[in-house]
Order: structure tokens, then sequence, then C-alpha cells
């Protein structure tokens, strides 16, 4: 094995060795770039839809008669970076138990999506929802107000659920 | 009343030269800002068409405003000087960049002069002097002073290798710029830059006379622009942001026009050195203009800018397509390669012109 | 001394123990429900089946050998339930093979049929028997396919205690529990074969003052805490080591933390004080002073007011008003709530720094509380040891709390320096404290005294403080703090919860409140500091050191020892009681 065979001298010819040429082939595909139209998607005008396999910001499930979340913090245990809060409470509802205060803290969740994966009622899914901004830290824990969607505005990622999950 | 307009007209009359020359000083500094940044945003917008982007769009039409919007961002923002920098000189050295860039337009001529009246305006702050060609290339070593100095002031690692490489790579780079020239010189048997281009009329331009030294040149400026392939002062992966890390504000914004503003000097010096100026063979004879007369000064500074602009764009192509030497490379190149070609060069000028003379056609 | 083997190890046990028991004894743990250490054997639910034999021997009485020289067993027909059977000498069981194994497998999906698997609503998920054997017994899927039982869900047996039909494996821990422990015959099985369930007898509750702890010996959740039911995870609190306040017993309890808040208390096993139970009243009452009605930081009067201040400034007042008045001007109280350590310094304080003689404390007695099993009659945890550390009348010159209301009114004792105590919710001492020129209280919570009080310097709660109590029968028993202060948050040995670890200020469920309070002995260092003592303890150790040394029925005590051997008896540090096999019906897992 001659390892010296394969230095830079040895690996180019002539006119690899001048340079020029290489030159004058690179600028010439950056010009044919330049004819090329852009990729760009301009953003505020134009919008990106993405499809059910999507994780966006975790919401919980809104049915007719209410949320189907029991309340019954595996979300909160398995979440990674500590971003949910449950508080239950009793209901005289058929599943007894509510979460009276459900919290996750934006700036915390890391959108693995391990909530929805451990969720053994399918209530915390991920949404499509990716523009999330906020100007305080208090803006950026969500509550129970901001996180309850209905059911049908969800039925992209439940069928995606049920189909890979 | 009467005799206070008297007084101003007098006194206008008295230092019409002083303020014809301040009027151009004002033209030209400004235009060389409006210039800088509109080179900004091409470079932005060539750079974005590369890349199949789209650039800026969203100040102004075109986004013709955003070098505007940047330049008041800079205005805007906080100037940080580091605790343990050497404050004078850290101050002192954006100041040095931007007025060496800016000083050397003084000797630089945009077209041959033209008559109001009987006064004879020359389209150039300080027309006629013999060194010009010298004026250009001594200020543009000092411009090594600003770099160095702000590398150094800045009292970081980071800045003090920008500033050395810089030192290092210009003093290089020099050599070879300075060398390739003496082709041009001996052709045009002056310094003066106006009587250069007036060497080139009728379409003798160096760059068919002497491509090599053009070639050289072309390279050096580069590299004596600090643009890619020879960025390696500022080589951001490497360096941070090189000699200009510890600038913020306008301080940088300076440091950021004067290189632009270095940029627009190389691509009128390799206009005035190779390219035959404002000449341009048959155009004036077709206009049928009278020598002399401010219309044919505007079309001789018309054809310098569109000779200009292709050179410029031509910086702005290569820095988005070329990859960064590496140091030793950069070295090799300018100590190994460009020097001894700029050397031959000279002397087969030379042998050419002796055998040309001998034989009477030169 | 019959020698059986478990699983291969040889183990000397005593005749008449079961299979469990002496397995247990030796760490051993054999997969049960129904068994309990402190009920009788009932046998019922089958998952300690084990798979028992002997050694077989030949016709010639010698000990047949397998080609490697090993015995051969002669494995039983049918596998035998460890809580039942008796060891016998040359016993050989195995509780991991094949044999065994098949057997709790099946019984597990027995166990499972019916069950609702609702752990997600469940309080017991985290600390279920049931849960924990699906893990390590079960296969993990049911053949039953079959519409399960419905039962009612929610039926209040007492008080305090919600039963839910679904969940319960019919173990009869809680009626053995009813019958033999709490002796409020009560519960029984209703109903034949799957739809057996737990009910009262007609016209009675559950409400024993011991009823809650069925819900602690319940291996599912099929029995939970009223008063909890839904707060919290149990994988969300810490869980710390302590000691009930509530009466002189000193039942050893398990704190519940989240968030800085008690949540609940547990008992924990203690054989010498209260074996694995503990009473209603102080699960339900024992915790809510810790949380509530909180003096946050020391406070000092201006005009008709308290007003919060520094500690500074509030141990200098202190000071500067004790100088006033003569020694035998000033009354020193301690309290049977305090530690040792507290009540120790407080003494020295009175006597060597004040040079007062008046120094007594206020007994606490409810004969109403009292009753034959755990509760006793005297409410406060550490009567006994305050006395052994100098907190006590001097019958000879000082003022006794018999006397003192009378030389109050007298104008004899014109200070008045309280640790601790409520006294004004006495309304005798009420009155008089009226009269009192200056009082200088400690207090955890607001109180009829602190409202009277010239300086209030607040002091933490049992939850808060590291220290020692003496119960009744004299054993000395450890306490840690379990609720974090502005001084000792976050000081090595506190349990803390993975929410209590990475809890950030700007995350909501970390700011439960910090009190800025301090325990008794350093609040009265503080101040003797200021009369010149000069005393340097720098934790509750070093002072509990210093109590073992000058204090004979302390001597040989350390903090180390009295958490090894779950407390020592005074006078008797060199010969504790055996440590024993501490049986917990569920084990939590750290977070």
């Amino acid at each position: 094995m001659n390892v010296t065979k394969n230095t830079e001298k040895d690996r180019l010819n002539f006119w690899e060795k001048l340079y020029l040429p290489e030159i004058a082939r690179g600028l010439g595909l950056t010009l044919k770039q330049m004819f090329k139209p852009p990729m760009t998607r301009q953003y505020p005008e134009e919008r990106w839809e993405p499809t059910g396999s999507y994780r966006g910001r975790p919401v919980l499930v809104l049915e007719e008669d209410g949320e189907r979340c029991v309340a019954c913090s595996l979300c909160s245990r398995v979440c990674p970076a500590l971003a949910i809060e449950v508080q239950a409470a009793e209901t005289t509802k058929e599943k007894e138990r509510y979460p009276v205060k459900f919290e996750i803290n934006m700036l915390r969740c890391i959108y693995c999506g391990f909530c929805e994966e451990v969720c053994p009622e399918e209530a915390i899914v991920m949404s499509k929802d990716y523009e999330l901004v906020f100007t305080n830290q208090e803006d950026a824990i969500l509550g129970k107000d901001k996180l309850l969607i209905p059911i049908a505005q969800l039925q992209d990622r439940l069928e995606f659920l049920r189909r890979y999950k | 009343m009467s005799s206070i307009i008297d007084l101003i007209l007098g006194f206008l009359s008295e230092h019409i030269d002083a303020l014809i020359l301040l009027a151009k000083i004002g033209l030209i500094v400004n235009g060389l800002l409006m210039a800088a940044a509109y080179l900004v945003y091409f470079e932005r917008k060539i750079s974005a068409w590369a890349h199949n982007r789209i650039g800026p769009n969203r100040v102004g039409p075109l986004g013709l405003f955003q070098s505007f919007a940047d330049v008041f961002k800079l205005y805007l923002k906080e100037d940080i000087i580091p605790t343990l920098a050497d404050k004078k000189f850290h101050f002192i050295a954006p100041i040095i960049s931007i007025g060496v860039a800016m000083a050397v337009y003084a000797v630089i001529p945009f077209g041959d002069s033209f008559m109001v009246g009987n006064k004879e305006i020359f389209l150039s702050v300080a027309p006629g002097i013999n060194i010009g060609l010298l004026f250009v290339l001594s200020m543009s070593s000092v411009g090594v002073y600003g770099i160095t100095l702000a590398g150094w002031s800045s009292n970081n690692k980071y800045s003090l290798l920008g500033g050395l490489r810089s030192a290092a790579q210009m003093i290089s780079y020099e050599l070879s710029m300075g060398l390739s020239l003496i082709g041009v010189l001996m052709l045009a048997g002056s310094l003066d830059l106006t009587t250069i281009v007036h060497a080139q009329s009728g379409g003798k331009w160096n760059i068919f006379l002497q491509p090599l030294a053009f070639i050289i040149f072309l390279v050096a400026s580069f590299a004596e622009t600090n643009r890619t392939p020879f960025d390696l002062p500022e080589a951001e992966p490497e360096l941070v942001g090189g000699y200009h890390t510890e600038y913020s504000g306008m301080k940088f914004g300076l440091f950021f026009l004067a290189e632009y503003a270095n940029m627009v000097t190389a691509s009128a010096m390799m206009v005035l050195l190779f390219l035959g100026g404002w000449e341009m063979p048959g155009l004036y004879e077709a206009l049928g203009l009278p020598a002399g007369s401010p219309l044919i000064a505007a079309v001789q500074f018309g054809v310098f800018v569109a000779k200009l602009v292709p050179i410029l764009f031509f910086f702005i192509w290569v820095r988005w397509s070329l990859p960064r030497f590496r140091y030793d490379q950069l070295m090799n190149l300018g100590w190994k390669v460009m020097l001894p070609l700029a050397l031959a060069n000279i002397v087969i000028t030379g042998i050419v012109m002796t055998i040309l003379k001998h034989y009477g056609i030169m | 001394m019959p020698q059986i083997t478990i699983d291969g190890q040889r183990i000397e046990t005593s005749a008449g123990k079961t299979i469990i028991e002496a397995a247990l004894d030796n760490g051993i743990n054999i997969p049960h429900f129904c068994w309990h250490p402190g009920l009788s054997v009932s046998g019922n639910c089958r998952m300690c089946l084990v798979n028992t034999g002997f050694p077989r021997k030949a016709a010639d009485g010698s000990f047949e050998r397998d080609e490697n020289g090993n015995s051969v067993i002669g494995w039983g027909p049918k596998l035998a339930i460890a809580c039942a059977t008796p060891v016998a000498e040359g016993m050989v069981i195995d509780t991991k093979g094949e044999r065994t194994e098949h057997a709790q497998n099946a019984i597990m999906e027995f166990l499972l049929i019916n069950h609702p698997l609702d752990c997600p609503i469940c309080d017991e998920a985290g600390q279920c028997k049931l849960q924990e054997y699906g893990f390590l017994h079960s296969k993990g899927q049911s053949r039953y396919n079959e519409q399960k039982n419905q039962k009612d869900k929610r039926v209040e047996l007492g008080p305090n205690v919600m039963f839910d039909g679904e969940r319960c494996i019919s173990c009869s821990r809680c009626i053995r529990f009813a019958d033999e422990v709490a002796e409020q015959p009560v519960l029984t099985f209703v109903q034949r074969g799957d739809h057996v369930t737990i009910e009262t007898f007609p016209g009675t509750s559950f409400d024993s003052p011991y009823s809650m702890n069925v819900i602690d010996i319940c291996p599912v959740g099929a029995l939970t805490s009223i008063d909890f039911r839904f707060t919290s995870r149990v994988w969300e609190m810490s869980f710390t080591d302590s000691i009930c306040p509530g009466c002189s017993r000193g039942c050893n309890i398990k704190v519940g933390v989240r968030n800085n808040e008690i949540l609940r208390l547990e008992p924990r096993t203690n054989m010498h004080v209260n074996q694995y139970w503990m009473c209603d009243d102080a699960r339900l009452t024992q915790y809510k002073f810790v949380n509530e009605n909180r003096i946050s930081s020391p406070m000092i009067r201006s005009g008709n007011t308290l007003a919060p201040t520094t500690w500074e400034t509030a141990t200098a007042r202190a000071a500067e008003l004790l100088k006033n008045y003569k020694p035998s001007e000033i009354m020193v109280i301690g309290s049977a709530h305090g530690t040792n350590e507290d009540n120790y310094l407080l003494a020295k304080f009175a006597h060597s720094t004040l040079k007062t003689h008046n120094v007594d404390f206020f007994r606490h007695l409810d004969n109403h509380f009292a009753d034959t099993f755990l509760r006793t009659n005297d409410r406060a945890p550490n009567s006994h040891g305050i006395v052994e550390v100098g907190v006590k009348h001097e019958p000879s010159s000082g003022v006794s709390m018999d006397t003192l209301v009378e030389r109050i009114k007298q104008h004899a004792i014109k200070a008045m320096y309280v640790m601790g105590d409520d006294i004004a919710a006495n309304s005798d001492f009420a009155s008089a404290l009226t009269g009192i020129e200056c009082l200088i209280v400690h207090a955890s919570n607001h109180n009829a005294t602190t409202a009277l009080a010239h300086v209030v310097l607040a002091s933490t709660t049992y939850a808060e403080l590291e220290g020692t109590f003496t119960n009744m029968n004299k054993r000395v028993q450890y306490v840690q703090p379990a609720v974090a202060t502005q001084e000792n948050e976050r000081i090595a040995g506190l349990q803390m919860s993975r929410w209590d670890k990475f809890g950030a200020s700007n995350d909501r469920w970390a700011r439960g409140e910090r009190r800025n309070c301090r325990q008794n002995w350093q609040i009265i260092q503080n101040i003797a500091n200021l009369f010149g003592a000069d005393w340097n303890y720098s934790d509750s150790e070093s002072v509990f050191k210093d109590i073992a040394n000058h204090i004979g029925a302390f001597s040989g005590m350390s903090y180390n020892l009295l958490q090894e051997f779950q407390g020592l008896t005074l006078g008797k540090a060199d010969s504790p009681e055996p440590k024993g096999v501490v049986y917990q019906s569920h084990t939590l897992k750290p977070n």
C-alpha cells in the first residue's frame, strides 16, 4: 500500500492543477443557478399547511361533552423537559377525574411528542400549530383555555395516530 | 441689501476654485457611500440568486432601501468597547480604514475635463497629480493599518489573528500588485492616471497588451480587499469575525463600508489601468459632440461606470462561488506564483518593447 | 431450628414460621396480595404460590443423588401458598422456577379479568402491588374477551374511606384489619364468585379512628382516601421519614410533599412504636398547619400591629427588651412541641444567660383523645424529652405554670419568653398575658399568643426541622426536614422529587412558598449571643452532641444511631432493640 500515491499532486491533472479552468467551471455553475427560479416561500403571506405527521404545539382534545383528559399526569411524568403541569380534581361524571389545571410551558416544550405517545386516552395530541411567539414568560405558559381544541380540527393527526402509532 | 448679495457673489467668485473642490469632495464622498450601500444590496441579491433565493425584498420597492435600514440600525446600536481594549487605537482604527478608502478617490479621474464658460472643470478631485498611481498604491498600503490596529487594540485573540493575517496578506500581495503595474507604466510612460487612460485610446487597452498583468492585478485586488477567496482576516468559521469581532454599531459599519469602498477602488483601478478608463473607440466621434463639453464628460462618466459594474459583479460572483484558501495556499500563491509571474511580465514587456522599438513599430 | 432452602439459598429459620415469613426475614420477597404481617393469614389471593419439595430418600435412608452429585428433589404434586405453609426441616422452596412463574402468570391473568385497568385515574398507580406484579409476573395480555363485571365505583365505606368495587381483588386485608386491628368488625364480603364485593353491614359505617390504614394496606386502588383523592400522583411527591407530632406516641410517618406543601401523611413501619399503623386524626390534621396560616417571617410590634422585619432587627429587639428586666421578673416557657435540641438550648439560655429560675412548660392533656391502641392523652410529642433536657419547674425558687397567672397579676413576672406553645389558647393565660410588659414568642402559626406578642420569632414546624422527639415510652426518635424553608432550601438530605430537582423560578409548579423561619434553637442562640453567650452550634446535630455529652440519659446517642435503629430508649443507647425486617406494604420507586 502506497499512501503517497494519493496526494493532491497525483490526483489532479495539469489543468486542474492550474486551478483556473476549475474556477471558471465553478463560476459557471453559480451563474447558471442565478437564472433558476427561487425556491423561497414568502412566509407571512404564503403559509405552509403541515400534514398529519407534523409535531406542532401539543393540544388537548375537546369532545362535545368536555375534555378527554383524565389528568393522569403521565404526560407530565414522561415529559423530558418537565413542560407539563397537571392538577387533577374529582367530577361526578363517569370518568371521575378531570384536570382542573393543565398547563404546558411552551418555553420548556421540545415537541418530542412523548406526551402524545404515553397518553392512555389519546387526549393530548400534537397539533399543526407552529406559530408560537410570546412576549413574556407568563404568556408562554398555556392553560386549558388555550390548549383545548375541538376534535374536528384535529382529525388529520388522529387519523395519523390511528394508522401509524 | 444689494451690498450683501454683492458681498456674497464677490466671495463666491473669489473662492470659486475652492468651492468647486468642496462640491466635488461632497459628491464623491456621498456618491461613494451610496455606491457602497448599494453594493451591499447587490451583494445580498446576487448571493440570493446564486442560492435560488429572493434576497432582500421587504424594505422599499424590491428591497432597495434595505441598506439604509441596515445603516440606520447600525447607528442605533450600542457602541461596545471591550474593557481591556486599547481605547485610543480601538477608536481610531475604523477611521483610518474608511479615511484611507475615501482618500484614494482624490486622484481617480472619472473622465476628461470639460469647460463651463472659461473655467475648466476636471472629473477628479485632485487633477493633474503626476504620481496618481503611486498615491493609490501607497494609500491602499496604509489601509492595512486600520485593520491591524483594530485587531491588535481589541485585545482579543481572534481579532489579533485576523489583524496579523491581514497584514501578512496585504504585504504579500502588494508586491505582485505593484510589480504587475510596471508593465502598464512602461507602456504609458507616466504615473498620471489620466495619461495612462489616454495612452489606451483607440482600443489599445492594456487588458489586451498586458493580459498577464491584468490577471495578477485582479487576483491581488481580491487579496487586497480581503474578499473571498482571500478573506482570511475575517474568516468567520475560525476567527469569529476576525479583526472586527469586537466592533459594534457604526464603528463596525465603517469597516464594512471601507471594505466595499476598497472594492470600488480596486474595480476603478482596473478600469483605468486595463480597460481604457472612459475610452471607447468610435463612441465619441459617433456622437459628434465638441470636445470639452459637459455632455461628453457625462458620457465619459457613464462609460466609466458601465465598465466598473461588471467588475464589481465579478467580485461578488466570485465570493459566492469559491471557497476560502488555506493560509499556506494563500502564501504559496502570493510568493511562489504571483511574484515570479509579475517579474516575468516586466521582463517580457521590456523585451517586447525593445524589439518593437527597434523595428520602429512603437 | 429447621433448615430450609429457598431458591438455592440455605436458610436457618425458627419452627412455626410460614414460608413467606422465613423468606422475608432473609430478604427474599415472595409476591403476595392478601398476606400482611400485621394481620391473620387468609390465603385467598393465591399469588404467593411456590413450588415446594423435599430431597428424595432412597430405600436405605440415604439421599438420592443425580449424576452431578446434587440431591434429587421430590417436588410436591401441587404448588403451596407460601403465606400459610409452615416451614419444615429440609424443605426446598422454589420461588422463581418455571412452575412457580406459570402459576403467578395464571393468577395475575385471573385477577386482571375483572380489574378495570383504570390506572390513569387511580390514586394507587405508582405504588400499586397489582401494577408492580403486572410488570414482573404477568404476560401483559389477556385472553378474556367478554364484558367485564360492572360494580359500584364510588362507595363511601366510612367518612374517610372511598371504595371502588371494580378495582377490588378481594384480598380481604381491609376486612381483617377492621376485625383484628381496628376492632370494628363492620366490613364483609357479599355476593359470590366474580360478583363478590365488600360492604359495610347495614346501618354501620367504617368510622374507626384507624380506618384509613386500610388505604395503605389495600394492595390495589380499591380503597382511597376521601381527603387526598386525586390531589397528586404518587411519583410527584417526595416522601421524607418523620415522626407524627400529634401525640406522645410518636408514630413513625412518611411525609408526602409536592411543591413545598405537605399533601399527605402515611405510617412508616416501626415495630417498637406504631407497628404499621397510625390514627386517622393525625393523617387529617397533622399536615394542614404546616401549609396554612403560617408566620413567614419574624415580626415586631409597632403600635397595635405586628410588622414583618429582618432576623437581625427582631433578635436585637428581643434581647433589648429582655435586658430591661431582672432575672426574677422573666418567665421562660418551653414547648413540648419543640425538639429536645430546642428545649435544651432554651433551658441553657434561661439558666446561664438570663439567670432566671422561672422555667416551665405547658402540658397539652386531652383525655378524650386517648385510647388503648395508639392514641395517648398527651397531645404533644415531646413532653418527656424536654423534662430530661432541663425545661422543668424548679420547686425551690421558680415560678411554675400553676402559679404564673397569680405572679403576673402581682407584677412579679413582667416579661415572658414563650417558645412555640399557644398558651393564650387557655383563657386563664389569655387574660393574664394582657398584663405582661414584654412578651416574646416563637411561633410557626398565627394564634392567640402571637396576637398579644411584642416580638414574634418565626419558627419551623416539625416538617421543616431537624431534631429529636422523645415519646411517652422515652424513645428518642429522629425528625428531618421534609419541607424547605428559606434556610434549609436544598440542604443535603432533603428528599426531593423530580419536580423539586429540576424546577426553576419560572415554573409555576416550583413556586411553593419558602418561609423565612428558623429552628427554635437557632433563634435562641442568636439572642443568647447578643447577651454575650458566644455559642456556636452550627446545626441540630451539634446541639444533640452537646446533649449526649451533658445529659446522662442521652449519652451514647447520635443521629446516625437514631436513624439506624429507628429510635433509642433514654438511658439504653448501648442496648438498642433489634432492627428486624421492616415490612412495607408497598415500596415507592425513587423519582
